[in-house]
């Protein structure tokens, strides 16, 4: 199941947040190498951890099994601030448009091959639906460019945005990824499982979980 | 700015492309101004692949015909130093380094040897991976070549828009072979029968007897596995034949 929450909310579940900085730091810090983002905490959170940004948190039993952030593009995000180098002219940008960042599986859940492992698979399928929901068709990607075949057998429409480059141990495009009903169906097909996975409501509290 | 445009338009084109040869040829008009002229792009055989079946793992190929049929002939893929180099460590790798760094042997050395007689002196190779986790392996070369760092960012990103593309147009026909096979009068049956036309109407439309036009829609309806008239009506649309 995936839930999609508000900074705010995350906030307001500490065990959450801190789960998910700490999953942030160890991919992207340490696995990867942005050393930008270090922090003596082995805490990862940025200036974009702002009010209208959207978690989403892939749960396993209770723990966070995989992570990805949807930041407005009507705001700075990753691509106008940060990662401004990796985009050729003017960026997308409007209401239908997302950039989806932080995108991370922990080590637990990568199913020990070359593959995109379910929880990865569920973190695609979520964002696809969340977007349909509200009239969000397009996001934006910082990914390795091996990620555009995968993109392009899931039936997105891909164009890059700029030329690849190399950021910390990887190399890195910027892609527009395109995306409708039909995508849905594709993604949810080749993973076998065609009910939703956004879920309405709360990750149960840890302390709740055990009690009952 | 001008050559990002010319891959974006790159990549518009092939989105028009409508076989895996255009794709191909395409994708070649973008490299050879880096006198990379031929490719090779597919899943890698298992050693001892039958020599029959490795062609099938091709996706993209535009080698010299002569050299294609040497390589498969000898089983040149299991002792090629760039794909033992691409199975062992999935990374781009430049055709000489991969021979010089896996100390390659006589008939490494002789395969690539062999490359050059047809004008494949130098070249890179790098993968790609699927959702499933299989190894695409793209493989770049040509007589001269003459390719900066920021080139090979730009072929790469081509190539893997290309075999994106060649993808989606394999799963298309992988689809099409699978559509039961429906004569052009049993579609045109079928078409009226969509329309809520009775067997007699359908036999006046067409000008045949009565007893053919039943015949060709319990023909279609066999092929498309249907129970009745609806449901095969329905499949016939499933499968692109009316709509």
């Amino acid at each position: 199941m995936i839930y999609a929450l508000t900074t705010n909310e995350l906030a307001d579940r500490s065990d959450l947040w801190d789960e998910v900085r700490r999953l942030r730091h160890k991919i992207f810090v340490e696995e990867m190498g942005w050393d930008d983002l270090r922090s003596p905490d082995s805490l990862e959170s940025d200036q974009f951890d702002h009010d209208e940004a959207v978690h989403h948190l892939c749960m396993r039993n209770g723990r966070l099994a995989g992570y990805q952030r949807m930041l407005p593009t009507t705001r700075p995000h990753l691509l106008t601030d940060i990662l401004s180098d990796l985009c050729e002219g003017e960026g997308p940008k409007g209401p239908n448009v997302f950039e989806l960042t932080r995108y991370a599986v922990t080590h637990a859940h990568r199913d020990g091959r070359r593959g995109v492992s379910t929880v990865g698979s569920e973190l695609i399928a979520g964002f696809v639906e969340w977007g349909l929901e509200r009239g969000v068709d397009q996001v934006i990607i910082e990914f390795e460019p091996m990620w555009v075949l995968r993109a392009l057998q899931l039936s997105f429409l891909a164009r890059p945005l700029g030329y690849q480059r190399t950021y910390g141990r990887q190399q890195v495009v910027a892609t527009l990824l395109t995306f409708n009903e039909q995508t849905l169906d594709v993604v949810r097909s080749r993973r076998g499982h065609h009910a939703p996975v956004l879920s309405r409501g709360m990750p149960e509290d840890e302390v709740f979980r055990r009690a009952s | 700015m001008g050559q990002f445009d010319d891959t974006l338009q790159f990549i518009e084109e092939l989105d028009r492309a409508e076989t895996p040869e255009t794709v191909c040829r395409q994708l070649l008009g973008l490299t050879r101004s880096f006198g990379l002229t031929a490719i090779m792009a597919g899943t890698v055989p298992r050693p001892g692949t039958p020599k029959g079946k490795q062609k099938s793992h091709v996706m993209l190929c535009d080698w010299p015909q002569d050299w294609l049929e040497r390589y498969v002939a000898r089983n040149y893929v299991d002792q090629d130093p760039v794909v033992t180099y691409i199975k062992r460590s999935p990374t781009m790798v430049n055709w000489r380094s991969a021979t010089s760094e896996l100390q390659a042997g006589k008939t490494a050395r002789q395969v690539m040897g062999d490359a050059g007689e047809f004008k494949l002196k130098d070249g890179f190779a790098f993968p790609l991976i699927t959702i499933e986790g299989t190894i695409v392996m793209v493989s770049l070369g040509g007589e001269f070549v003459d390719i900066s760092p920021e080139g090979v960012g730009v072929v790469s990103l081509a190539s893997t828009y290309a075999i994106g593309r060649a993808m989606q147009l394999q799963n298309a026909q992988a689809i099409f072979d699978q559509r039961p096979d429906l004569t052009p009068r049993e579609t045109e049956c079928l078409k009226w029968a969509a329309e809520g036309k009775s067997e007699w109407e359908i036999s006046q439309i067409l000008g045949i007897s009565e007893h053919t036009s039943e015949k060709h829609l319990l023909n279609a309806k066999r092929k498309l596995g249907a129970a009745n008239r609806v449901h095969a009506v329905a499949e016939a649309i499933r499968h692109g034949y009316i709509s």
